[in-house]
């Protein structure tokens, strides 16, 4: 499973929505669950999951699906 | 005076200025007065005065149009979050048999019918010169409370509730017609409706942002709209820290206030706040959905009271009472009671009798345990019902939860009282494992090395979460 499949799989969990649902433009507040405690959670299990860690200057540009596996696969080639 | 009454006077006095913003729509006073209008002719002709009306609600100008329209047509309003759960949407409907749900609800479509905002939403020009509006002792809302036992209990707001809570709590805050509201806030509750009638009523701008999740939209909508003030709970504090550091500070000259409250605050956030805002109101309520922000405390203003609820809120008086109504001297504890024109009205489908037991004279008793200091602020302690009585003396959980949250690899906790033989009841604790390896024995010899015996829990339980409320109030009773 690469990273953008991990992630997304790891939301459809998180938010309860099927994984199909989810695009690379969906966004922070686009499911009912993708709340700020959600938005916490999701980033929480990213980090444990990939073994990266996000610092906060990066968690604030995070928006959407695409800029959370962005910045995920960019950690995961410099691990 | 109510606030309708308000909104149209702006909608005269100020009609191209700005009143509500949703994403790039902005709707400027006069436009937002005909919609309410329409709303409202709309609502006439589906029911009559004091019909309820439930509104699913979304942060959209559609909603605050069916709001405010429903309530100059004389419908009581009936405010629900979209993402209600379907039992207690089915206890809230039961209890208030709405004529319609308008809105949308997530999810739970098929059980219920509900019409969308849009067939509401129509623009047309109405007469205003002839209008009647509602008295101002009418009931405007009911208010369905998420309550500490989970069993919701609708809170009736009258007109006049309402005017007279937004304009104390303007008074306080000091806000003007200049300022720009982001409200992250969900609006169905009564802390962020409450942030729309204040705004309206002053006629201010308020930025219908969707919530603090998204954390880089909320910083540039702040620069864009140039917001001078926002309204959140301690969890949103929270997660602005984590997700931005402490970047907020970076708008210390802009941000005129900030309105905290629905659950208690750490004192450090409390410094924090004041250390990077110094300029900037950052005033924390306490209050009831029944009687909204009865109290305050401005953090930058009262640095020796920052442990306390503050004082009375404008034209609210405040005592403590004991078990039988008599009034408590200074620093001893009783129950916090306040008296004002912002108290409920009424509880739904309660007799008057029930209502009137909720007072000790005029006062409105909150349920909550606390005192009055010498130089006259107030001290919560707990929640009355949540009072753990060991042989008399009594008992606050949150007290006991402090110190068990500072025990190494404690993530959260929670206590109540469970019957004991000898002493009538004991503290049990509900903890939540931060690392595997914590036990019960680390716990309560930590609990036994800071507070009294009779304080310490006599058992423990491990559970994965502590039940809360949406705005992050522990549900206690949950756990018995």
């Amino acid at each position: 499973m690469n990273t953008k499949e991990t992630i997304i799989k790891i939301m459809s969990e998180l938010f309860e929505v099927p994984e199909e649902k989810i695009t690379m433009d969906s966004g922070i507040g686009d499911f009912p669950k993708w709340d700020s405690l959600g938005h916490i959670s999701l980033l929480q299990e990213i980090q444990d999951e990939l073994d990266i860690e996000f610092e906060p200057e990066e968690i604030i540009e995070l928006e959407s699906v695409e800029d959370i596996v962005s910045l995920a696969s960019e950690k995961e080639n410099n691990k | 005076m109510i606030i309708l009454r308000e909104i149209q006077r702006h909608a005269k006095e100020q009609p191209h200025k700005v009143a509500l913003i949703e994403s790039d729509i902005e709707v400027k006073y006069l436009q937002l007065w005909q919609r309410i209008l329409s709303a409202s002719e709309y609502f006439k002709t589906v029911g009559s005065k004091g019909d309820r009306v439930m509104l699913a609600a979304n942060k959209s100008v559609s909603f605050v149009y069916a709001y405010f329209g429903a309530q100059l047509a004389g419908l009581i309003t009936v405010t629900v979050d979209s993402a209600v759960n379907s039992l207690r949407l089915k206890r809230i409907f039961d209890s208030a048999s709405p004529i319609a749900i308008y809105g949308n609800l997530d999810g739970i479509q098929n059980e219920y019918k509900v019409i969308p905002f849009s067939e509401i939403d129509i623009e047309k020009t109405v007469d205003d010169s002839d209008l009647a509006f509602p008295n101002e002792s009418d009931m405007a809302d009911i208010l369905f409370t998420t309550g500490t036992t989970g069993f919701p209990k609708g809170v009736v707001l009258s007109h006049k509730n309402e005017y007279n809570a937004a304009t104390m709590i303007n008074e306080f805050i000091g806000n003007t017609c200049d300022d720009v509201e982001l409200l992250a806030l969900p609006i169905s509750h009564s802390f962020g409706l409450g942030r729309l009638r204040c705004t309206l009523v002053k006629g201010g701008t308020i930025d219908l942002l969707g919530s603090f999740a998204n954390v880089k939209k909320f910083f540039r909508e702040m620069e864009t709209r140039k917001a001078t003030g926002f309204g959140m709970v301690p969890a949103s504090w929270n997660f602005l820290k984590r997700t931005s550091g402490e970047k907020i500070g970076q708008y210390a000259d802009q941000l005129r206030y900030i309105e905290i409250g629905s659950a208690p605050m750490k004192l450090e956030d409390k410094e924090m706040l004041i250390r990077l805002l110094p300029n900037t109101r950052v005033c924390m309520h306490y209050g009831l959905t029944e009687a909204s922000r009865s109290m305050f405390v401005c953090f930058n203003e009262e640095k020796d009271h920052l442990n306390s609820i503050g004082t009375p809120s404008p034209n609210v008086s405040a005592k403590i009472f004991g078990e039988s109504g008599e009034e408590m001297p200074v620093g001893e504890p009783g129950e916090l009671c306040v008296k004002g024109g912002h108290i409920c009205c009424a509880y739904w489908g309660a007799d008057k009798d029930k209502y009137g037991d909720s007072f000790f004279g005029k006062y409105f008793r909150t349920g909550d345990w606390g005192y009055k200091d010498e130089n006259g602020y107030f001290y919560l302690i707990s929640r009355k019902k949540e009072l753990i009585n060991v042989g008399g003396k009594k008992v606050s959980p949150i007290e006991v939860e402090e110190v068990i949250n500072r025990v190494d690899g404690v993530a959260d906790s929670a206590c109540i009282s469970v019957p004991d033989e000898v002493l009538g009841e004991a503290v049990k604790a509900f903890v939540v494992k931060g690392k595997a390896e914590l036990s019960e024995k680390a716990i309560i010899d930590y609990a036994k090395s800071c507070l009294e015996g009779y304080k310490v829990p006599v058992c423990v339980e491990f559970i994965d979460e502590i039940p809360k409320t949406s705005s992050g109030k522990v549900q206690r009773l949950l756990l018995k």
